[in-house]
Formats: structure tokens, C-alpha cells, sequence
């Protein structure tokens, strides 16, 4: 169940939301929510993806929290132009293959 | 036949730059039932091509699933069910390798002194065994690149490394 809350905005963004609400006919707090919950994600995103790239989490760990697949972990790391946080230590550090 | 046990991320890679048919037949690739799962369950195979040679592999036995048995481990670096059980599993097993290209899994492998190694250099390492051309592993590390999103310095390094490989065998064959 939704519930309610207040924030304050500038003036000059509460005016621009209300254009657009206007010209596409939105409920302006149904229309404010959707905007709030994409930002929310993708910071929510953006803050797992930092502690991914600090190795304080597990490629695995931001699967969780986000709800993802390993695929779509790799999907999402080439869509924002992310690298996987292995350093160039773990390279020269990894063992050799028995033959 | 050497061991490795894999975690999720180094099963993805090596199914994306398309040689985990060719370590399944020169390595006993062993996988914790959980990263099975992370990787090859249903829903995944549908939706992934390559989680379908995983599972096509798993079926076929050349990909093993085993247990690391009830044990959890006692460290201060927390990891996924998977991943735990990936490191877990490579230290019960004693000889295996840990084989992971995630930057929290190989701290803790480090951690507990299991060696590891990361898909580029499984790479390299099966071109200097003979078990790819220099073609194809050249070919899986800029796969690893582009797809696997490593970095720029690591791939770089690894082709440097692969091109001294192949200088070293030709300036061999000169030799003798």
C-alpha cells in the first residue's frame, strides 16, 4: 500500500513536471512515483556497481540484490561500460595450468 | 587429469569466449550445485544459449556437480551461497584450482591460500600447453574484451603475453 510522504521542490522542476503532466494527461503523483522508483533503481544500481568495483561485493551479492542473472550481470556491466573489478594483481598472481 | 573447480563467473567466460568444451576435455571441471543453478537452471537455459552447453555439459558428466558437504567457512570477507561453496569445495578437494574472475572471490582466495586463476589466463596457459592454436586463443581474449568486459590493461598484457609464447615456440623451432 502506498503511503504518503512530503518533499519539497524547486519551483522551476514542480513547473516542468506539471507541463508534462499536462501534456500527457498523467496523475501527477502516479507519474512522480514512477519517476522516483526508476531513479531510486537506478541508484540503487549505481551505488551496488561501486561497492562491485571497491570488491566489497561479489559479482554473485549484486545478482542478489538486484535481482539478476550472472548473465544479465555481464549484459549490464557491457551496457554501462563497466569492467569486471579482477585488477591487473589477480591477472599476474593467477597460477599456472598443470599440463 | 588436474582439477579446477569453477564458480559462476568463470563458467559464463569460458562458455562466452567458447573454450569450456576444450577445458572440460583436458580438466576435471568441478561445480557446486549452487553455481549450477546460478548459471544452467531452466529458466537461465532458455534465455542464454551458452547457459545450454553448460547444462548440456553438466548432463553429459563432463562438467561435475559435487557438494562441498554442511561446512560453511569462518572468514571475514563475506561471498554468495556459490561462490562460497566454489572455494569451499577447491579446498576440500586440496589439489583443485580455483578457477573465478570475480575481484571478492579471489580475496578470499587468497585468504585461504587456494591458488586460483582468471579466464584470460587460462587462456594463455592452454595455448602454451598446445591445446588451442595461437588463432583462437587470440580470438578468446579479445572475446574476453569486448563480451567478458575485462579490462582494457589486463586483456593487453595477456595478448603481450600470448604473442611472447609464440615468439618463444617459433624462436624454439629456429633452435633446433
Amino acid at each position: 500500500m502506498a503511503k504518503p510522504t512530503t518533499i519539497r521542490i524547486p519551483e522551476d522542476l514542480l513547473n516542468e513536471i506539471d507541463q508534462i503532466v499536462q501534456e500527457l494527461k498523467l496523475d501527477r503523483s502516479a507519474y512522480l512515483r514512477e519517476v522516483l522508483r526508476k531513479g531510486f533503481s537506478m541508484d540503487k544500481q549505481d551505488r551496488l556497481f561501486e561497492k562491485y568495483n571497491r570488491r566489497e561485493l561479489s559479482q554473485m551479492e549484486v545478482c542478489e540484490e538486484l535481482g539478476w542473472s550472472p548473465w544479465e550481470f555481464l549484459a549490464q556491466l557491457k551496457a554501462k561500460n563497466f569492467h569486471l573489478n579482477v585488477d591487473l594483481e589477480d591477472w599476474l598472481d593467477a597460477a599456472a595450468l598443470e599440463g | 587429469m588436474p582439477l579446477m573447480v569453477a564458480d559462476s563467473s568463470a563458467l559464463i567466460l569460458l562458455a562466452k569466449c567458447g573454450l569450456l568444451e576444450i577445458v572440460c576435455d583436458f580438466f576435471d571441471v568441478v561445480v557446486p550445485a549452487a553455481v549450477n543453478i546460478e548459471v544452467a537452471s531452466e529458466k537461465m537455459v532458455k534465455n542464454y544459449p551458452d547457459a545450454a552447453l553448460i547444462s548440456v555439459l553438466t548432463s553429459k558428466g563432463a562438467i561435475k556437480i559435487q557438494s562441498p558437504g554442511s561446512d560453511r567457512l569462518s572468514m571475514p570477507i563475506s561471498l554468495h551461497k556459490g561462490e562460497e561453496e566454489a572455494l569451499l569445495l577447491a579446498i576440500k578437494l586440496g589439489r583443485a584450482l580455483l578457477a573465478t574472475d570475480d575481484g571478492k572471490a579471489i580475496k578470499a582466495a587468497r585468504f585461504f591460500n587456494v591458488p586460483f586463476i582468471v579466464t584470460p589466463k587460462i587462456v594463455v596457459e592452454l595455448f602454451r600447453l598446445k591445446k588451442i592454436s595461437f588463432k583462437k586463443a587470440r580470438e578468446s581474449l579479445e572475446k574476453l574484451g569486448k563480451i567478458g568486459r575485462y579490462s582494457p590493461e589486463i586483456i593487453a598484457d595477456a595478448l603481450i603475453m600470448l604473442m611472447e609464447k609464440e615468439n618463444g615456440k617459433a624462436n624454439n623451432h629456429k633452435d633446433t
